[in-house]
């Protein structure tokens, strides 16, 4: 299945990630591009409604802010952006390996309508990350859905799903019948 | 006495040096507090050093270095072990580059709006929040930010995050992956204070096998190497390789003196007797320190056994006169009168350090006395009572005689002692190198590379100078806080102009009580600020009331007590500030410490400025005190300068117990022999071997410190006893060859011991043995050419 997904860097994809959270009455909206570089970094840009660069290349983490000096760190000591290179690895492949060293996997339904499921393996990634489920048809993913052990959620759409018009109200319920829908 | 009753007073003996060792090892406590050893301060800048300041805080600071990975390996490897560090009482505050909010102690989170210097330039108005909040809303959509999601509504402005940020030094190395870095990026590198001052040895052993401790157990990969430096590190370094030298020398020492004594004497039994009067001499010295002191200085100890080994010579002047057809306790009566006087002139002479107002020397002497007394006794009435009675005796030695006969045809020039002053005179006048030796630190000088070390770490780290310190004292803690903040305009532009590079003082981690009231003053109460909070959130997606925790806080803060120095007890600023704001009967102390000073005029210029503006401003009753007015002084602290002013005056106190010595060392002889001209026979050779060993040192650009006057009253005790043996050999050849065999095997083991220490690679081992070793040569030389009877002169003695 991961097989499957896996393109040849480079490689792009737009996203659109919606954001809840319990500090939260409406859900924040980023959107931007996912990149999978050909030396192996993989990058999450956003461009609105702010620009910032995530990128994680090895076992560096480096992010960038308009108006702030980047900051480079250790994956080691952020935990919570295994959820990131999982969602990556499913949506561009690169980092297979690790996806599954890190998590434990599971996938329902059927090729031309599957759910992966990811349960993270580590503690320290859980207490961040209650687990991952990414949505897609055929060889193409449209959702990963990240969930924290306290409920909340970022649902991001990648490739033709990023392109869809969102919800209004801005629902989960509403977002997951976007994942679900054909494209 | 019967074989039986020898064996029994031998172990009564030696159950008695047991029990009294028993009792030294239970009662004795050994201190490291140089101050013991040091005179008691009389200007102001000594009581400073000595009763407020001690040592630069600078130098509790360890500095590490890791390295030999990839800068990701160490920078983890950074982050693991200061949080071991973090968890180890032993440490204070731990230094990696990683600013985090668990720095903060819980006790000390609602204090943060108080302790950050966010207010003295920011009110919390609707403009400032906004733009926080908007930053946090961004942290929040960053699948990195998630872990600050629970401190946004109880500190959305990330308070705790510049507290920590505040707490890092001022000047930084660049950061990678989080931690600090040496400038090739080679090196992650930490700093942690120690909880030990860096002249408590056993206190910095502690730290050092601590961290060694944490570093094996966090290193993860086995090719990180780690480096640590500092002042603390060096002290345990220095005492590791001075014990471990000195244990080898003593154990060759050990041996060879065995050897040698096995091959005077051809018996066991008088090798192990040999020891006893020895070994009684450092119980009972040690016993008599305990009892009158109670704790004994580490130097004492090692510079009152080398004084005592003289005692060795006392069983060896016994065993050496002794033979067949006298028992040992005849001989003793014989060997004593002349034992006696060495003995008896020696401690009297150390008389003289017992008033020389330095603690430490007055239990020198009395260990000496104690000790050298003991020695004199017990081989005089113990020691003849347990010796088997038949031995050798050197007196029928034929090649002794040969010698002898050689000796004794030996011109005695008379003119060899003006001689000798006159070159020596010459060499200690001519001489460029200067007399004194005033650096401490030269006597367990550090290994060159571990400087380099040191100097790159501490410049990398903006780590503070170890040397200079401005000194601010007060009558309250408060009034020192507050002086130092006032200081705070013109340290800066002593950055600015480059005359240093970085400051540190307490006010930064706790301001004074009027800046904190000032902070509370720009605080908004909880109506206003909930206003502000609802402006400032309009149209971001907030929930409603989700910064009631923040309010809350805040409005906590505006009515909290201010923060003293007592209320951080238990936090990681405890010891930050402990080591900054000094505490001492109803004064306190502000340091400051600076990293790279490159214009020492600029901070004694600062220091007169601020005594000029403090003594012209007017102090009038009815103005009331404000907490500037109550400053008192600021003063340039040079540690290097002071302390070797107080070894200088120190010195002088040993140099004026020396000369009194002296004196009474010449009376009691003059007294004891009853003849000028007998005195000055043996006075002669251990004064001009004090002088030979005073031009020697000079002329081979030797500049002296205590250790070598200390060694110089060894020698000259040595040069006593010869001389004395010499003066009183009679005409009689086989007493004659005693005599000679007894002062051989003396100063043969004591140049066996001292040559050997003369040959270490340590100056504190090389200055004793050096001199010492040239003084038994010299004595024994002079002694047989100066003091040695003419035949026809030689009658029965008095």
């Amino acid at each position: 299945m991961l097989a499957k997904l896996a393109r040849p860097a480079p490689a792009t994809t737009p996203f659109v990630e919606v954001r809840y959270s319990k500090l939260l009455d409406q859900p924040i909206v980023v959107k931007g591009q996912l990149e999978y570089h050909e030396d192996g970094a993989l990058v999450r840009a956003v461009n609105e409604p702010f620009r910032e660069r995530t990128e994680i290349k090895g076992e560096t983490v480096s992010i960038e802010r308009v108006g702030k000096s980047p900051r480079r760190f250790s994956l080691k000591r952020a935990p919570q952006l295994r959820s990131m290179l999982a969602g990556f690895g499913a949506v561009l492949g690169g980092t297979r390996a690790r996806l599954e060293q890190d998590f434990n996997l599971a996938l329902k339904g059927d090729p031309a309508h599957w759910q992966l499921a990811m349960t993270p393996k580590l503690p320290s990634v859980g207490k961040y990350v209650r687990d991952i489920s990414i949505q897609g048809r055929e060889n193409e993913p449209q959702c990963v859905i990240v969930t924290q052990p306290d409920d909340e959620a970022s649902v991001m759409l990648v490739g033709k799903a990023a392109s869809a018009s969102l919800p209004q109200p801005l629902t989960r319920q509403g977002l997951d019948r976007v994942c679900a829908a054909e494209s | 006495m019967t074989r039986a009753a020898r064996g029994g007073l031998l172990i009564a003996w030696i159950a008695a040096i047991t029990l009294l060792g028993y009792y030294v090892q239970q009662a004795l406590t050994i201190s490291g507090d140089l101050r013991l050893f040091l005179p008691s301060p009389q200007t102001p800048t000594e009581k400073l050093l000595l009763e407020e300041v001690g040592e630069s805080p600078a130098s509790r600071l360890l500095l590490i270095s890791l390295d030999g990975a990839t800068p990701e390996v160490l920078a983890e490897g950074s982050q693991q072990l200061a949080a071991a560090l973090r968890g180890d009482p032993l440490f204070g505050l731990v230094s990696n580059g990683a600013a985090s909010v668990d720095d903060i102690p819980d006790a000390l989170l609602p204090y943060r709006y108080l302790l950050a210097p966010t207010l003295d330039h920011q009110t919390f108005d609707a403009a400032y929040l906004r733009g926080e909040l908007s930053e946090r809303l961004q942290d929040l959509s960053s699948p990195a930010g998630a872990a600050l999601e629970s401190l946004v509504p109880r500190d959305p402005t990330l308070e705790v995050l510049k507290l920590a940020e505040a707490w890092q030094p001022a000047k930084q190395p660049q950061r990678q992956y989080d931690v600090w870095f040496d400038s090739k990026g080679q090196s992650a590198i930490l700093v942690a204070a120690t909880k030990a001052a860096a002249f408590d040895p056993d206190g910095q052993e502690k730290a050092s096998d601590a961290l060694q401790k944490h570093f094996r157990e966090t290193r993860g990969d086995p090719h990180v190497r780690m480096t640590v430096s500092g002042a603390g590190a060096f002290s345990v370094l220095m005492k590791g390789r001075t014990q471990a030298e000195a244990t080898l020398i003593g154990t060759i020492d050990s041996i060879g003196l065995i050897v040698l004594l096995f091959i005077a004497y051809r018996s066991v039994l008088t090798v192990v007797l040999g020891a006893l009067p020895l070994a009684s001499a450092g119980i009972a010295g040690l016993a008599a320190v305990s009892a009158v002191f109670g704790s004994v200085h580490g130097i004492t100890l090692a510079f009152g056994f080398t004084l005592i080994g003289v005692a060795q010579d006392y069983p060896i002047h016994l065993f050496s006169h002794q033979h067949p057809g006298k028992t040992a306790l005849q001989t003793a009566r014989v060997v004593w009168p002349t034992l006696a006087i060495g003995v008896v002139s020696t401690c009297i002479a150390y008389l003289a350090f017992l008033r020389s107002g330095v603690t430490g020397l007055a239990q020198l002497a009395c260990f000496t006395i104690v000790g050298l007394a003991v020695a004199g006794v017990t081989t005089r009435y113990v020691l003849p009572r347990v010796m088997p009675e038949k031995t050798r005796d050197p007196g029928e030695s034929a090649w002794l005689g040969r010698l002898w006969s050689s000796i004794a045809r030996l011109p005695r020039p008379r003119w060899l002692g003006a001689a000798v002053v006159l070159v020596c005179v010459g060499i200690l006048t001519l001489g460029s190198t200067p007399m004194w030796q005033n650096d401490l630190g030269q006597l367990t000088p550090i290994p060159q590379p571990l400087l380099d070390t040191d100097a790159r770490l501490r410049q990398e780290l903006g780590a503070a100078d170890v040397r200079r310190l401005l000194v601010v004292e007060g009558m309250t803690a408060d009034d020192v806080l507050a002086s130092l903040e006032s200081l705070q305009p013109q340290l800066d532009a002593l950055v600015q102009r480059r005359a240093i590079e970085s400051y540190d003082y307490a006010a930064r981690y706790l301001p004074s009580t009027a800046r904190q009231a000032q902070r509370q003053q720009a605080l908004p109460d909880a109506a206003m600020l909930r206003a502000t909070i609802s402006q400032a959130t309009a149209g971001l997606p907030f929930k409603a009331n989700l910064f009631e925790p923040f309010i809350s806080d805040v409005a906590k803060a505006k009515t909290l007590p201010p923060l003293t120095p007592q209320a951080l007890a238990g936090t990681p600023l405890e010891l930050q500030v402990g080591a900054l704001l000094l505490h001492h009967g109803d004064r306190w102390t502000g340091l400051v410490t600076m990293g790279g000073v490159h214009d020492v005029a600029a901070l004694d210029r600062l220091a007169n400025e601020h005594t000029k503006a403090m003594s012209s401003r007017p102090t009038t009753a009815s103005n009331g005190p404000s907490p500037t007015d109550a400053a008192a002084t600021l003063t340039v602290l040079d540690l290097k300068q002071a302390s070797e002013a107080l070894v200088a005056r120190q010195r002088t106190h040993i140099l004026w117990s020396l000369a009194i010595a002296a004196v009474l060392l010449v009376t009691t002889i003059w007294v004891a022999l009853r003849s000028p001209k007998r005195m000055l026979r043996v006075i002669a050779p251990m004064a001009l071997t004090t002088l030979i060993i005073l031009a020697t040192l000079h002329g081979a650009g030797v500049s002296l410190n205590l250790f070598h006057l200390i060694a110089l009253v060894l020698a000259a005790g040595l040069g006593v006893d010869y001389a004395l043996f010499f003066e009183a050999v009679e005409d009689d050849p086989a007493e004659q060859r005693r005599t000679l065999h007894a002062v051989l095997v003396c100063s043969l083991s004591t140049l066996l011991v001292f040559a050997a220490l003369a040959v270490s690679t340590l100056p504190v081992l090389r200055a004793i043995g050096v001199t010492v070793t040239l003084g038994i040569v010299s004595n024994f030389v002079l002694a047989l050419l100066l003091t040695r009877r003419a035949p026809e002169a030689s009658h029965a003695r008095p």
